[in-house]
């Protein structure tokens, strides 16, 4: 880091040029007078000495936020002699200052260590890289600058909101798992099930005391059994509309994430399917690790443009297994996409379609008028003529407009028993 | 607070020259610097701020090729300091404009200003009496002579500048 001259020395030496320049022309000593001060803070402005050192910690308060939580950023400073510095911390796109300014000037003593605090609210699902503040150090009129960049890369990953959700579309084929949902066979588990009479073999301690007592020969209690199930979350990545932060996208992520939660909250096993320019996976687990592993490919969830139709028959069954529940998240805007959920739903797939609207996001990202109002109704009725046509070729649809919550749109889901799909 | 500072600091420039003439075509000058002053000094743009410095040295200038009036080096000087103030406020309001501010910076900044426009003055009234000295030990001398000190005056100043510029450069 050196001492540079400013721009600002040009106003100085402009004033100076004219009050000599007018001196001699109008042979008046006072407006040579006039200069002095001027050429005296010129002078007084140059640095031959070298900057003094200034030493930086730059500090992030968290690492893994959700969105609209405030992160704290901490800078401690300190210079060894005396100097004025100039801060500034570029705001990544998608942040706003929630408290405090990214923008400070402070004057230390040598030795002196001063801490500079912020906070910044991260809006919308996405993973905020800082780079560390600019520092500059001024000369005393602000003639001569020594300027640096301060590397510090921190990243920040906001996760989106996690709503509650109770009505989840339930599995049609469960595993042999442990779980949540109770199974028509018999077996062991803790739901009772049928009362019989005992057979050798049965345990003792499911005799039916009570049923034995009134039937005068002994019977046994048979339970449920309990199974969980595979759910695969598919994410449309082809196409996206909306706003940045607010795209259908964010949307369909922001559901997919509240999926996750709620079936490994009911122990089922949960994997997920980017389907778009890169064709990324998650094998379907359990556990908060799997959850983990989930929100974090679902931050990186983002559109890459490609002709490239993918074929879900490449996907392998480790990642799509046959018996899985297959929750699709779409927009429903490219026809790849369409094409790729008839075919799972006609090789036997159980396939819930939720078409998150697009129109609400495309109706932000535009100046509202007449015009777009039709436009936008319009468009609303061709969807639902289209899902009404994807509905009739047997597939369950349930329309989300990504705004209110997913829950209410599930609540009205009715499923049929499996039926065939016409591929096409 | 910064702005209206440097607005007054704005009046006081176009003040000298109307002090010396307040007439119609140091009036008009007068009045354009401060039109274009006061606009910098709100906006905080240096640029306008010079401009309007410009102007205010133009009419002062004019003013006293008119009135022909007795040396003052006293408001000469304060000119100078208004104007060193002027520039350095302005240049330091936009630059910490909208930033968070330390707690002492704005007093270390003004005890710098007031240090570098001490300095100047005093400088100046040095060069002010030295100048007076000058003329009257040279009363009376001719013109040659004059001419003569002035060149020697000249070169020993550029040697002084080479020395100062070819010892920076070696240091570094």
């Amino acid at each position: 880091m050196s001492w540079r001259p400013t721009a600002f020395n040009l106003s100085f030496l402009t004033v100076v040029g004219w009050t000599l320049f007018l001196g001699v022309l109008t042979g008046r000593a006072e407006l040579v007078l006039v200069a002095v001060p001027l050429v005296v803070a010129v002078v007084a402005g140059r640095r031959a000495a070298a900057p003094p050192t200034v030493r930086l910690s730059h500090e992030v308060s968290a690492d893994r936020v959700v969105e609209d939580e405030p992160v704290s950023v901490t800078v401690t400073l300190r210079a060894d002699a005396t100097a004025l510095v100039e801060l500034l911390e570029p705001l990544p796109p998608g942040v706003q200052l929630e408290r405090g300014r990214n923008h400070a000037f402070f004057a230390l003593a040598a030795g002196e260590e001063v801490r500079w605090q912020f906070a910044l609210r991260c809006a919308g699902r996405q993973r905020v890289r800082f780079g560390g503040p600019h520092v500059r150090l001024w000369g005393s009129l602000g003639l001569a600058v020594a300027e640096t960049r301060y590397r510090a890369p921190h990243a920040v990953a906001v996760y989106p909101h996690l709503a509650s959700l109770r009505h989840l579309p339930r599995p049609l084929r469960t595993q042999t798992y442990v779980g949540n949902y109770v199974s028509s066979a018999q077996g062991e588990g803790i739901e009772p099930g049928d009362i019989r009479p005992f057979v050798p073999g049965d345990h003792v301690r499911h005799v039916n005391w009570r049923a034995t007592l009134r039937l005068g020969t002994l019977h046994v209690t048979q339970h449920a059994r309990e199974r969980n199930a595979d759910v695969v979350l598919m994410l449309d990545t082809l196409s996206d509309v909306g706003p940045a932060g607010g795209t259908v996208v964010d949307a369909a992520a922001r559901g997919a994430i509240a999926l996750a939660a709620a079936y490994l909250a009911r122990k089922d096993r949960v994997g997920l399917i980017e389907y778009g320019g890169h064709l990324r996976s998650v094998k379907p687990g359990s556990g908060r690790a799997q959850f983990q592993r989930l929100a974090d490919t679902l931050l990186d969830a983002s559109v890459v443009f490609t002709y490239v139709s993918r074929d879900v028959d490449l996907i392998p069954p480790r990642i799509l297994p046959p018996q899985a529940l297959v929750v699709a998240l779409s927009p429903l805007l490219d026809a790849r996409f369409v094409r790729a959920a008839t075919d799972l739903a006609a090789r036997g797939f159980d396939l819930v379609v939720i078409a998150v609207s697009p129109v609400g996001s495309a109706r932000a990202a535009v100046r509202r008028s007449r015009v777009t109002d039709l436009a936008a109704r319009l468009w609303a009725l061709e969807r639902r003529a289209v899902h009404d046509d994807l509905r009739r070729r047997g597939l369950t649809i349930v329309e989300w407009n990504g705004v209110d919550s997913l829950d209410t749109a599930l609540a009205g889901l009715r499923r049929p028993r499996l039926r065939r799909v016409l591929a096409g | 607070m910064m702005r209206l500072a440097a607005v007054a600091l704005v009046g006081i420039l176009v003040a000298f020259p109307l002090a010396v003439l307040p007439a119609a075509p140091v009036t008009w000058l007068a009045a354009a610097a401060l039109v274009i002053g006061s606009a910098g000094a709100l906006i905080l743009a240096v640029p306008l701020v010079t401009a309007a410095a410009s102007l205010a040295l133009v009419a002062y200038a004019l003013a006293l090729a008119i009135v022909r009036p007795a040396p003052d080096p006293v408001g000469a000087i304060t000119l100078g300091a208004a104007l060193v103030l002027l520039l350095a406020l302005v240049h330091f309001a936009g630059r910490v404009d909208g930033a968070a501010l330390g707690p002492s910076v704005i007093a270390v900044q003004v005890r710098q200003w007031l240090l570098v426009v001490a300095i100047g003055v005093l400088a100046a009234a040095a060069l002010a009496g030295a100048g007076t000295a000058l003329a009257v030990t040279l009363e009376g001398v001719t013109l040659p002579l004059v001419v003569v000190a002035a060149t020697l005056g000249a070169v020993l100043t550029m040697a002084g500048v080479i020395a100062l510029v070819t010892s920076s450069r070696a240091g570094r």
